[in-house]
């Protein structure tokens, strides 16, 4: 079968994959890869070997890579142990990391190609507007870093016999919210002389960071707070 | 399109599981909150970003007036067979009976539907939708509008809908900038 005329990719993952064909199907993993520090070039090894060499668990990474290439997807969690809820929440601070240090700058950089182009009053508008988005993203980082992942790595070092899972009920609806206005204030409100390839350059990263902060949400909801419920289920027993 | 934050509220926890597992399904709805008193779930719908409540209708034959009603799209769950009035003055409803489906279908209409109050398929606002677009950005509450504009905090709502559905805009920061931009309000008054 041709797979350049697919329309739906049918690689299989499992770890045997070549990593190659993994990111030839599913090229949403790449992002994975570069949050990890994953080294290109692959050669020709497999999603098992690169785990091997680099000490990830290869099961769970291919949960990562399914809950990156289907929103939908709710993993099953019963044959992970401890060691997962680290390299789970390990996992998601090299994602902020990620946000913070690559795709956040990014969108700040065509913002800044955009502006240049607008008034003074359509520039102090937006611009205050993104500042604004930054600095909620950014605290809303520090507070999961503060108030979540330092919580259960702290349950975990301490044997505590429990820890509060309603810690990890909360909204993400509004970064979610604003992510999507900025979209949209891009497509209708730029002034009508705003060149479009700018426009889309910036609406591509801004969907691609959308996206990958709802993987994000999930990976926390669907994932690291299953885990942390189920350890501390065991613990109790 | 953002998935929708979802709370239950009913007499039982089988009902308010069954209806989580049929929206989880669906894969368009985060069921959030679930519980059996409203008393549990309302103080706790604005801090966890609710957007839509399905509540039995036996709840509310008795329940006392909740402020945090009126910002949030609510769903009835007719469980009795006396409450069909209750539904009935619903926009939206569901009984134990819907399929599921159809369950998916009401639920995501009731999040995503325009309102009834301004039909017009156009894109423009509404000279009402402006009013409340530009007291939106001046930071009142649904409250405050619907005082200023002499009308129901349930209108607001509707009218709040139908500005996120015709700008693409939900948050009040982004509605704001909007504003702004398309000269419906001066910074100044910000």
């Amino acid at each position: 079968m041709n797979k350049i005329y697919d329309n739906v990719s049918h690689a299989v993952i499992e770890p045997d994959i070549k990593l190659f064909e993994l990111i030839d199907a599913h090229p949403s993993v790449v992002s994975i890869f570069a949050r990890l520090n994953i080294t290109l070039p692959f050669g020709d090894i497999s999603l098992r070997e690169m785990c091997d060499r680099d000490n990830h668990d290869v099961e769970l990474f291919m949960v990562l890579c399914k809950m990156h290439i289907d929103a939908a997807y709710r993993p099953e969690i019963a044959s992970f142990g401890e060691r997962a809820i680290a390299d789970v929440v390990g996992y998601l601070r090299a994602s902020h990391r990620y946000y913070t240090s690559y795709m956040l700058p990014h969108v700040a950089r065509h913002l800044d190609d955009i502006l240049a182009k607008c008034d003074a009053l359509s520039q102090r508008v937006l611009r205050s507007f993104y500042d604004d988005y930054m600095r909620y993203v950014l605290a809303h980082f520090e507070e999961e870093e503060r108030n979540i992942f330092a919580v259960i790595e702290n349950s975990k070092y301490s044997n505590s016999t429990s820890c509060d899972c309603s810690i990890m009920e909360r909204p993400h609806g509004d970064i979610d919210d604003r992510t999507n206005d900025m979209a949209s204030l891009i497509i209708k409100s730029l002034p009508e002389h705003v060149p479009t390839p700018l426009r889309c350059d910036m609406l591509k990263d801004i969907y691609a960071l959308r996206d990958d902060l709802r993987t994000h949400t999930n990976i926390e909801t669907y994932l690291l707070r299953p885990l942390v419920e189920s350890l501390t289920k065991q613990t109790k027993q | 399109m953002r998935r929708y934050r979802v709370a239950i509220v009913a007499t039982s926890a089988i009902i308010t599981e069954g209806i989580a597992t049929i929206l989880r399904r669906g894969g368009e709805a985060d069921v959030v909150l679930m519980g059996e008193a409203l008393s549990d779930i309302v103080p706790r719908l604005r801090s966890a970003d609710i957007d839509l409540l399905i509540v039995d209708t036996a709840l509310l034959r008795t329940a006392e007036p909740h402020e945090e009603l009126d910002d949030i799209i609510v769903v009835g769950l007719q469980t009795s067979l006396y409450d069909g009035d209750i539904a009935r003055r619903m926009a939206h409803a569901i009984t134990l009976y819907t399929p599921e489906e159809e369950i998916q279908r009401i639920v995501t209409e009731a999040a995503e539907a325009p309102s009834q109050v301004s039909p017009q398929e156009s894109h423009e606002l509404s000279d009402r939708e402006r009013d409340v677009l530009i007291l939106v950005a001046k930071g009142l509450t649904n409250k405050e509008i619907a005082s200023e504009l002499n009308i129901s905090p349930h209108t607001v709502i509707s009218h709040r809908k139908n500005i996120v559905h015709k700008t693409g805009i939900r948050s009040v920061a982004g509605l704001t900038v909007y504003a702004v931009l398309n000269k419906l309000i001066d910074s100044e008054q910000l």
